[in-house]
């Protein structure tokens, strides 16, 4: 895909919260830098509905961004879920917290399980590596 | 060599404990060859791989240069000894033993002392323990449990064994009749988690981001016997329904998450209905802890100090500052501390990036068995032996019951607490 073509994907405004995966928690366990915990941390569980508003496919790399930073994981159709198009779950993990904020109110806890990122397809482009990171 | 347990007649052997997580389980067997775990029964797989170990093990450093233990230790006491404002954090994975050196330590240095409590379940286990809170053991809850909710919790991805050790599938003492009959799981949650499959469509409660407050107080309307309203419009026929189960509860139990946690502003909700639940019934509170000794950080600090987290001390006055402000969140925030000793914890993979990258632009010291984020951007990097593996200890469970964690193969690694020891003594 070239430039231009990624220029016209289309962006979406999502709510992000995150959660627990026991498969991902063992590959924790074993090796925070190894296949395993990158292949199963770096992913954005979406709504079927919001993976057609992107133009994407299941699997596709997507550029999630705001105002704290930017990563690139892999888009995944959520499997048991309730409809829950406008809310994308993501596991608690170092890409997630690329992009959990810290709000200003001085209360010491960061917001986990509650915000904003634009979504856009990057299909092509590479996950974002655990040593990029930081 | 196998290692197990077996309660036959008046033979006893010995079970070992998981520390993959705050359940603790303690009916682990083992199967060991040449000092290597070889097979693991009973653990989840989550536990499996702790007690395996894992596949990079931390490397002693200073200064990205492989050292010895002494170079190690003495340049971590010069920088904590250097620091105006040094920060210990960690916690959740270390003894009880090496936690109690850390609180001596923060008070040598004049440290800001913080567990990963400080950002999930602190405000409730400081509730728990200001007895403002019901709670009741686990055991407790696998022999009499009838109504166990499980509000913003996912148990079957967080705590792989805790539906069947204690809250659903067991026969207990007065649940002979086990989960076919005995017991009403129920699943309080935002989205229909793995946990949430079993309550069926039936006692799976989907409420909105940020709905907790509310829902609660529509439950204590609906137990106070009025029409339960929500801005979200919630059906109240089922809200109606739901505080019905509770009212009838013979031993309810409330398994509460992080879920529950990140989205209450204060407790005070929470609060009033457990009242209200408990003039009617008779209904308990467990935190659902994820690391094995976060609680037992609680404990340690709060029998020193009267606080469970977020401390500084001062050398010169006895009494420590507390507040949000000293907590690791705070004052990484505002860039307040010049040193930090991290010990059986990575912030850099669980803080947020944005105020996790403070820590990059001061000298840190690592103390874990494992190569983590935190160790790899670290001055010092000192390996310790993991507990309940190769290191003896003791830890404290979710419930706030006290579990002895035995070794079971041999280290060269020193323990945890040891090496503190080591810092204390050279500073
Ligand atoms: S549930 Fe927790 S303590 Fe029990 S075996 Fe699994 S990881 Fe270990």
């Amino acid at each position: 895909m070239g430039f231009g073509d990624f220029l016209t994907l289309p962006e979406i405004k999502l709510r992000v919260v995150t959660c627990r995966n026991v498969f991902q928690n063992t590959a924790q366990e074993t090796s925070r830098f190894g296949e395993d915990y990158e292949r199963l941390s770096a992913v954005i569980m979406l709504d079927p509905k919001d993976i057609t508003r992107l133009s994407i496919k299941d699997g596709e790399t997507v550029a999630l961004r705001n105002g704290h930073g930017k990563v690139v994981v892999k888009a995944q159709r959520s499997g048991q879920e309730d409809a829950h198009s406008g809310i994308a779950y993501m596991l608690n993990s170092p890409w997630s917290n690329a992009l959990v904020p810290v709000p200003d109110t001085g209360k010491g806890v960061p917001k986990y399980k509650d915000f904003e990122v634009t979504v856009q397809g990057s299909k092509g482009e590479k996950v974002t590596g655990i040593k990029q990171l930081f | 060599m196998v290692f197990s347990v077996f309660r036959f007649g008046d033979y006893l052997s010995e079970y070992f404990v998981c520390t993959g997580c705050a359940l603790l389980c303690d009916d682990i067997e083992v199967d060991v060859q040449e000092n290597r775990i070889n097979t693991v029964n009973a653990a989840c797989r989550k536990g499996v791989a702790r007690m395996k170990g894992c596949t990079d093990p931390l490397v002693c450093t200073v200064d990205g240069k492989e050292e010895g233990i002494d170079k190690a230790v003495q340049k971590a006491a010069s920088i904590l000894r250097d620091a105006k404002n040094p920060l210990i954090f960690g916690h959740g994975n270390s003894s009880s033993e090496a936690q109690k050196l850390s609180i001596d330590l923060a008070k040598m240095t004049g440290a800001y002392i913080d567990d990963t409590s400080s950002f999930c379940q602190g405000p409730l286990v400081e509730a728990i323990l200001q007895e403002k809170l019901k709670t009741c053991t686990l055991d407790d809850v696998r022999h009499r449990a009838d109504v166990i909710i499980f509000w913003g919790a996912d148990p079957s991805n967080s705590h792989p064994r805790h539906l069947s050790r204690y809250s659903y599938y067991p026969r207990g003492k007065e649940r002979q009749r086990g989960w076919e009959e005995d017991r009403t799981l129920i699943s309080i949650d935002i989205r229909r988690s793995d946990t949430a499959l079993l309550c069926k469509d039936e006692r799976f409660y989907r409420i909105p981001i940020s709905g907790d407050a509310e829902f609660m107080e529509a439950l204590v309307s609906s137990l106070s016997g009025k029409v339960p309203k929500t801005s979200f419009d919630y059906e109240k026929k089922r809200i109606l329904e739901l505080s019905n189960v509770l009212r009838k509860a013979k031993f309810g139990v409330i398994c509460a998450g992080l879920g529950l946690v990140y989205s209450l502003e204060q407790l005070d909700p929470l609060f009033k209905l457990m009242d209200k639940l408990n003039e009617l019934s008779d209904f308990h509170l467990i935190p659902m802890v994820g690391q094995y000794n976060m609680r037992g950080f609680n404990h340690n600090l709060f029998e020193e100090t009267g606080y469970i987290n977020r401390l500084k001390f001062d050398p010169q006055n006895d009494e420590p500052l507390h507040g949000p402000e000293y907590s690791i969140v705070e004052t990484l925030y505002n860039k307040k501390v010049d040193a930090a000793l991290i010990i059986g914890s990575d912030p850099l993979s669980s803080l947020p990036y944005s105020i996790a990258q403070n820590l990059k632009d001061i000298p840190l010291i690592t103390i874990d068995p494992c190569q983590t984020l935190t160790a790899s951007r670290s001055t010092v990097t000192i390996p310790c032996a993991l507990g309940g593996v190769e290191a003896d200890g003791t830890a404290v469970r979710m419930d706030g019951a006290e579990v002895t964690l035995k070794k079971i193969i041999k280290t060269d690694r020193l323990t945890d607490h040891e090496i503190l020891k080591m810092i204390m003594e050279a500073i």
